[in-house]
């Protein structure tokens, strides 16, 4: 079979953003947020902190989900599938067919997580060490399956179709938009929702600490003195649909999705790889039909880690040569999501191409000097400017690269 | 073109064949879908579960309290023979089960698969991941004097995703590599997945399939979720298949033809209907005759509520076609995320059993969740009855 090259087909554009997140709900707070370049990690309350050396998180704090769903009956759904409803809704409601009966269409979701319904794994761990696994209780049970996240959202939008949680960890979103794209692309959906979710939990939590890879107050992606991730939660929604119909029914087109690629590093299961990075950007490149020269930004996953960071850099340095785009990454202000950290990074893209501006990497303060010259890492707020093409970053537990390009509709 | 006018058009796209060339299976009837089959062929049907044949319990897993209800696990595996000492001793069930399907698989090829097409070969793993790891890891937090003291090396296990990307590092696969958490149909979507990857040209070959786990977390999960019949055991397994284009080179065991999902839970639509309707679809788009279904290997055996209604849909689908029912939970027990995988195993471990040389048979398997998601796959018998058999004895 032929190499992935620019794929004929639809044409597949972004027409609605949904998103729930530490920096507000909905995708213009979001936005709002991110554009004055204020971090909004705070103390965590979802879980005790006592004991933990850290305490900071990306938590959705008040999160009531019964306030934003229509349909769905809140009580049987975990938090990470209630955060993917509401982001989902949102998404629907921001593109405009609120009330288009999407059971007539063909309309599915698919949506990424890295640690599914964590939240409600913690409960039912707190069955068994308050009593025993005996005590296993049967409410939190039928919420455990990560498969729900995707469920959630077709069940809240009356969708019909495929339902499918991919859980390739840190960037799972990035994966469920390609096949969304994909589904959309070949005819085989009309509607995709894509995206991502998950919740805060105290096993990554203590996890990312044991790896050292936990910053203690504030993430500084690309930062001299960078100290690690900031753990967070949310969801977020993108809705796809045929170019041709957005046009049809005059929607609002944030941007078109031109391609994707993923690959895995098959080398080590936390320590990322440049070169497999840098192979990434190149087939996502050829797929979505562009050449370095033309990406105008990189939304990087700028997890705030040593290693992450420099990796990241070093493989964007290999493709793009030594005057790379702007790069910036969003975890300086809402945390690491998870597996929805990507679909937070497609979510500002398309905000990027369409409002015209920059995302900031809010926190910096003195850039790496180890990362070399010639980096602009947009620092404090967003910049004014007028991006066409745009890559977004999403990297992995697990060596799971994935990279979505996307472009302004004009 | 209005939305709808286009789906009517898709709809009837026939789509093009997949080879499975080759089959690794672990379960509790051992390893191989020869072994499943022939332990499926002898349970007593339909009668649930009575069989002469003695299961593994789950004693060399866990020494945990298990609820009163059968428990059927996979019989030790062969780590060390199939993957070397290396690496062996983080490795947690979910992982070592995935990792063993795969390298059986693999092992049954006659040439190696070729290194120069690692970087486009791939894998496409549905799971739930090791609930056992994410909730001991969580535990620890709870139980030590200071919740950080877990150990790092353990983390990876927490995450869905590391059962395909052993895979991966042990294969050296560096094509797309994707988890899969649909549950009861996580098999399914993985031939959907791994379908739109090959079709797409994003990898040359792929390994697909499903791994789920005994451990004594789920035995209780599922004892107390009340979804279980009485005497439903709980068990475990692991299916993996290598998946190519039909222009491949090497013997096929089976052609995959459509597989094809849907969701009822959001319209609230019957759950009968939704599976007839996924059903029939996916027949259409295999260019198949409902009547030419010779086998349909179920999914939701053992499941309160569930089972009734995946029969009903198959009968109204297939009309009156006669067809053999497999029920490969009858002798796995309950096996979740790797069900569908599995039960493909099944099917394609009795096509090779019966050994009817020149006979095309049409399998189906079905799955159904809770929830309201459907979903089938449609497969067709290869060259492999034209003589010898390459589906693996164990």
């Amino acid at each position: 079979m032929a190499n992935p090259t620019t794929t004929p087909g639809y044409r597949v554009v972004v027409t609605g953003l949904g998103a729930v997140s530490s920096a507000g709900i909905g995708a213009d707070a979001f936005t709002a947020t991110v554009r004055a370049g204020t971090p909004t990690t705070s103390r965590i309350t979802s879980f005790d902190t006592t004991g933990f050396l850290t305490h900071q998180g990306g938590e959705v704090h008040g999160f009531e989900a019964a306030d934003w769903v229509r349909r769905i009956d809140v009580e049987q759904w975990g938090r990470s599938s209630q955060f993917a409803a509401v982001a989902g809704r949102l998404a629907v409601q921001d593109a405009g067919l609120d009330d288009f009966d999407f059971g007539q269409a063909r309309a599915g979701s698919c949506m990424g997580t890295t640690s599914g319904e964590s939240a409600v794994i913690e409960a039912l761990v707190e069955d068994w060490v308050e009593g025993s696994l005996k005590d296993l209780q049967p409410d939190s049970i039928s919420k455990f399956p990560a498969g729900r996240i995707a469920n959630a959202v077709n069940s809240e939008l009356g969708f019909t179709g495929e339902a499918q949680t991919i859980a390739t960890a840190c960037s799972a979103s990035n994966y469920a938009l390609g096949y969304a794209y994909d589904l959309v692309n070949s005819g085989e959906a009309d509607y995709m929702i894509c995206g991502g979710a998950d919740s805060l939990n105290r096993w990554a939590h203590a996890g990312f600490y044991r790896l050292g890879a936990l910053a203690e107050d504030v993430c500084r992606p690309f930062d001299e003195n960078r100290a690690g991730i900031i753990t967070a939660e949310g969801g977020v929604a993108l809705l796809l649909e045929r170019y041709d119909d957005a046009v049809a029914r005059g929607a609002r087109i944030y941007a078109e999705v031109l391609g994707y690629s993923v690959n895995c590093d098959a080398k080590h299961l936390v320590h990322p790889d440049s070169g497999s990075i840098a192979e990434c950007i190149r087939d996502a490149h050829r797929h979505a039909g562009v050449s370095p020269d033309q990406i105008d930004y990189v939304c990087a996953h700028g997890t705030g880690t040593p290693t992450n960071d420099s990796t990241e850099t070093a493989a964007i340095r290999e493709v793009f040569g030594e005057a790379p785009p702007p790069i910036s990454s969003l975890k300086s202000i809402i945390g690491h999501t998870m597996g929805a950290a990507s679909g937070f990074g497609a979510l500002i893209c398309c905000k990027a191409l369409y409002e015209g501006f920059l995302p900031p990497t809010a926190t910096l303060q003195t850039p790496d000097p180890k990362l070399g010259d010639g980096l602009d890492f947009v620092p404090g707020t967003a910049r004014p400017a007028a991006p066409k093409i745009v890559q977004n970053h999403g990297f992995a537990f697990g060596g799971n690269n994935a990279i979505t390009v996307l472009g302004r509709v004009s | 073109m209005s939305a709808a006018t286009l789906a009517r058009q898709v709809s009837t796209t026939v789509t093009t064949p997949l080879a499975i060339t080759a089959c690794g299976v672990v379960s509790p009837a051992g390893f191989g879908a020869q072994t499943l089959a022939a332990a499926l062929a002898a349970t007593s049907a339909p009668s649930h579960y009575e069989t002469e044949q003695a299961y593994p319990t789950a004693e060399h897993i866990t020494t945990e309290d298990l609820p009163p209800r059968e428990m059927r696990a996979a019989p030790p595996l062969p780590l060390e023979e199939l993957l070397g000492r290396k690496g062996l001793r983080q490795l947690d069930r979910t992982t070592a089960l995935g990792l063993t399907a795969c390298a059986l698989a693999l092992g049954e090829l006659a040439e190696p698969l070729e290194e120069q097409l690692r970087f486009r070969t791939g894998a496409i793993v549905g799971t739930n991941g090791s609930v056992r790891s994410s909730s001991e890891y969580s535990r620890e937090t709870l139980i030590q004097t200071r919740p950080y003291l877990v150990n790092p090396s353990l983390f990876p296990n927490t995450v869905m995703n590391c059962a395909a990307g052993q895979i991966a590092i042990r294969n050296s696969f560096r094509g797309v590599n994707a988890t899969l958490a649909g549950g009861a149909l996580a098999g399914i979507q993985a031939f959907r997945y791994a379908r739109n990857a090959l079709a797409r040209g994003y990898a040359e070959q792929l390994v697909v399939g499903a791994v789920e786990e005994f451990s004594p977390q789920a035995a209780w999960g599922w004892h107390n979720s009340s979804a279980l019949q009485a005497d439903s055991p709980v068990g475990e397994g692991s299916a993996m298949f290598l998946l190519e284009g039909p222009d491949t080179t090497r013997p096929v065991l089976a052609h995959v033809l459509a597989s094809e999902v849907a969701y009822a839970g959001g319209a609230r639509v019957s759950l009968i209907d939704t599976l007839t309707s996924v059903i029939r679809s996916a027949l259409s788009r295999s260019g198949i005759d409902a009547s030419t279904v010779t086998d349909v290997a179920l999914g939701a055996t053992g499941q309160i509520g569930l089972e009734t209604i995946e029969i009903q849909a198959v009968k109204a689908a297939l009309g009156d076609a006669v067809v053999q029912l497999l029920q490969p939970k009858l002798v796995t027990g309950e096996t979740f995320s790797a069900g569908a995988a599995l039960q493909l195993a099944a099917l394609l471990g009795t096509w090779d059993l019966s050994g009817d040389v020149g006979d095309e048979r049409v399998g189906l398997v079905t799955a159904i969740s809770p929830d309201g998601n459907v979903g089938c796959v449609v497969v067709r018998s290869a060259a492999y009855f034209e003589g010898k058999s390459h589906v693996s004895a164990g």
